[in-house]
């Protein structure tokens, strides 16, 4: 440690109220900042976690209005047209795919209709899918009650929590569903209710998970479905554009779908566009907000410091009669903005950070429906990352550097003379 | 002999595809405009009762006003051709509506008030006689053309004693499931001769789910523009 980052920091004891005062606004900063940046983290995850394990994969071939518009809905990643041999297609995806990263290509089928037991109904979204070959749908929808959907069982239905309150159905309950199929008839399924799962996001509380088999009789599409769902052992959004080529023509030399559609490969990203708009205004707010905090904290920094060559305006005459260069002075009171940062940062990131730690396991209860669709579920679970933490503390500690030039000028230009004069 | 033979043609029922066509008009004519009060019961909810004026040309063209209550007043469903629309007031917006979704909250579908041409639509088979209601009728069986129309199977018993009045009708999905079933036990002068005049849709999977379609006037063979029969006149109002 040079000698004048010593004087520095022995400054900053010298004078415990001042740097209480101007560190504070720091601490909470930093700490506002790692908090923020978890939940903000938190979010993207929830999201980006279900939409890729219950909707999308990294990948996703669906099949889309040649004049399709996104609505910024969530379910906007599901299609509503036929893709023709969409079990083969998947098929292809996975065998050729698999020297390129594909894990996993499954396909599903997403239809509406309405689901009838006793005398409720309620508008359902009905899912089919192949039960075995969807652990990371399994996971993302966690049993609350009963099983997951067990293989092979074509009369099996998986239901969400808030949907088995709502028409007061438990395991081994039987529902009925009646949709219109996409060529105009009328037809119904009954099946019993093999497991709840626990709510997650909103937009997935009227999901009914059947076997992809019972959704192609019911819409009358045997063999056909609305997504082809591909999981890749690298997910990044990089290596799924890169994919894509491939995915694309082995999709063009699949069974041609309607004339009014096409088939289109789509990331997860594209394919997600009401998350990641989600995640985006997060985004910015936490900048927005990050930004006014650290104009807050500069100007508590530059007040606290030009307090501070006020009051020591005779010692800084003293210490320049004895020879002290101007770049000297300039140099310590840098310095002493450098050591109150680095000391409001660690005191700052330490506090946010197990703040971070303890929301990430309690979970933070986001009970209204505006904040349950904000997070993509009923909790909230901030995440602690390196990166946030370093960056929150070297920004702090830089600005507070920073935020030190200006007095530092003032007191080099103090003059001793009238300086040693100052009562 | 040959008396012998007029008298069994003479004895032998209609074919199905006649008495079909005769029980469609049994309770509308071709063209009529009509009155009619619906009302929707859901166990546990009170009723809800609507009134509205209706204008029907032929299977494809009609056109359905609320007259009340008055907060649902001037809401308008109209089928022309393949399309439903709705009109919603407080909107001041025409939307389009499948025709298989259901009219005003109730267990018809806006096809089953329309348009659900069963001549069209159906290839009927007389399936025998039986007694309905203390009525004896003529079972049909009627099998859909094709996969887009709404009900794969309807069973349809329509009386013998030459009224042609249908007593019940009984839907059911592609998946061979019983959806729901219309009865009409009710009879009455209306419109200068006895018809039908209380229809009663009601729903075999959800528990005590009905709607009755009480028609309160109708007249028969109106002329009607088919100008009536466009959005843009749905907008207008009457």
């Amino acid at each position: 440690m040079t000698p004048l980052l010593a004087i520095a920091f022995r400054n900053l004891l010298r004078a415990k109220r001042r740097t209480l005062l101007s560190g504070g606004p720091m601490v909470l900063g930093s700490g506002a900042l790692v908090l923020g940046s978890g939940l903000s983290d938190g979010i993207a995850r929830q999201l980006t976690d279900s939409l890729v394990a219950v909707q999308t994969g990294h990948l996703q071939v669906v099949a889309r209005p040649l004049d399709f518009q996104p609505q910024n809905s969530p379910f906007d990643a599901y299609g509503l047209d036929r893709i023709p041999g969409a079990t083969e297609l998947a098929r292809r995806i996975e065998r050729e795919g698999k020297e390129h990263g594909v894990v996993r290509a499954v396909p599903f089928l997403y239809g509406r209709g309405t689901a009838i037991a006793g005398n409720r109904t309620s508008l359902a979204s009905v899912i089919g899918i192949d039960p075995a070959r969807e652990p990371e749908l399994q996971r993302a929808q966690v049993v609350q009650e009963g099983t997951f959907l067990p293989p092979g069982d074509d009369t099996a239905v998986y239901i969400a929590a808030p949907m088995a309150r709502k028409l007061r159905l438990s395991v081994g309950d039987s529902v009925s569903f009646v949709v219109q199929t996409p060529q105009g008839a009328v037809n119904s399924l009954d099946a019993i209710v093999c497991g709840v799962f626990r709510k997650g996001a909103p937009w997935h509380d009227n999901g009914f998970y059947v076997s992809l088999t019972a959704a192609q009789t019911l819409f009358d599409w045997p063999g056909d479905g609305t997504n082809v769902k591909v999981t890749l052992a690298d997910g990044s959004a990089s290596r799924a554009r890169r994919l894509r080529p491939l995915l694309e023509r082995i999709a063009a030399e699949g069974p041609a779908p309607d004339p009014k559609t096409t088939l289109r490969v789509e990331t997860f990203e594209e394919a997600g566009r009401f998350s990641f708009s989600i995640i985006q205004a997060n985004r910015t707010a936490l900048a927005i907000l990050s930004s006014f905090l650290f104009a807050a904290a500069a100007v508590g920094i530059v007040n606290a410091l030009l307090m501070s060559v006020h009051e020591r305006t005779r010692e800084i005459g003293t210490i320049r009669a004895l020879g002290m260069r101007q770049r000297s002075v300039v140099r310590l009171f840098v310095l002493e903005g450098f050591a109150l940062g680095i000391v409001s940062a660690v005191v700052g990131v330490a506090l946010g950070g197990a703040g971070v730690v303890y929301l990430g396991w309690r979970g933070i209860p986001m009970n209204t429906i505006t904040l349950a669709w904000m997070a993509g579920g009923d909790h909230l679970y901030p995440i602690l990352r390196a990166t946030n933490v370093l960056s929150a503390g070297g920004a702090i500690a830089l600005l507070s550097t920073l935020a030190a030039l200006y007095p530092a000028h003032v007191a080099s230009r103090l003059e001793p003379r009238e300086a040693l004069h100052h009562v | 002999m040959s008396s012998l033979v007029l008298l069994a043609l003479l004895a032998a029922p209609p074919g199905a595809d006649e008495i079909l066509k005769r029980a469609q008009v049994a309770v509308l004519g071709e063209t009529a405009t009509y009155t009619l009060r619906m009302t929707v019961s859901r166990p546990g909810k009170s009723e809800r009762v609507v009134e509205m004026k209706g204008w029907k040309k032929g299977d494809d063209l009609g056109l359905v006003r609320y007259t009340s209550p008055p907060k649902e007043r001037g809401t308008a469903y109209l089928r022309n051709g393949g399309s439903t629309w709705l009109y919603l007031p407080a909107a001041e917006k025409v939307v389009r509506v499948g025709a298989k979704q259901n009219f005003g909250g109730g267990d018809f579908s806006n096809g089953d008030v329309f348009r659900l041409s069963l001549t069209k639509d159906y290839a009927a088979t007389l399936a025998g006689e039986e007694t309905v209601d203390g009525q004896a009728c003529w079972k049909l069986e009627l099998k859909a053309r094709d996969r887009s129309v709404a009900y794969d199977r309807v069973v349809y018993w329509v009386r013998t004693d030459g009224t042609f009045f249908p007593v019940r009708a009984d839907y059911y999905t592609l998946s061979g499931r019983r959806l729901k079933w219309l009865t009409s036990a009710e009879v009455g002068r209306i419109g200068g001769r006895q018809r039908p005049t209380l229809l009663t849709m009601e729903s075999a999977l959800e528990t005590g789910a009905r709607t009755l379609l009480k028609f309160l006037t109708i007249d028969d063979g109106v002329p009607l523009d088919d100008r009536l029969f466009t959005p843009s006149a749905l907008e207008k109002g009457e």
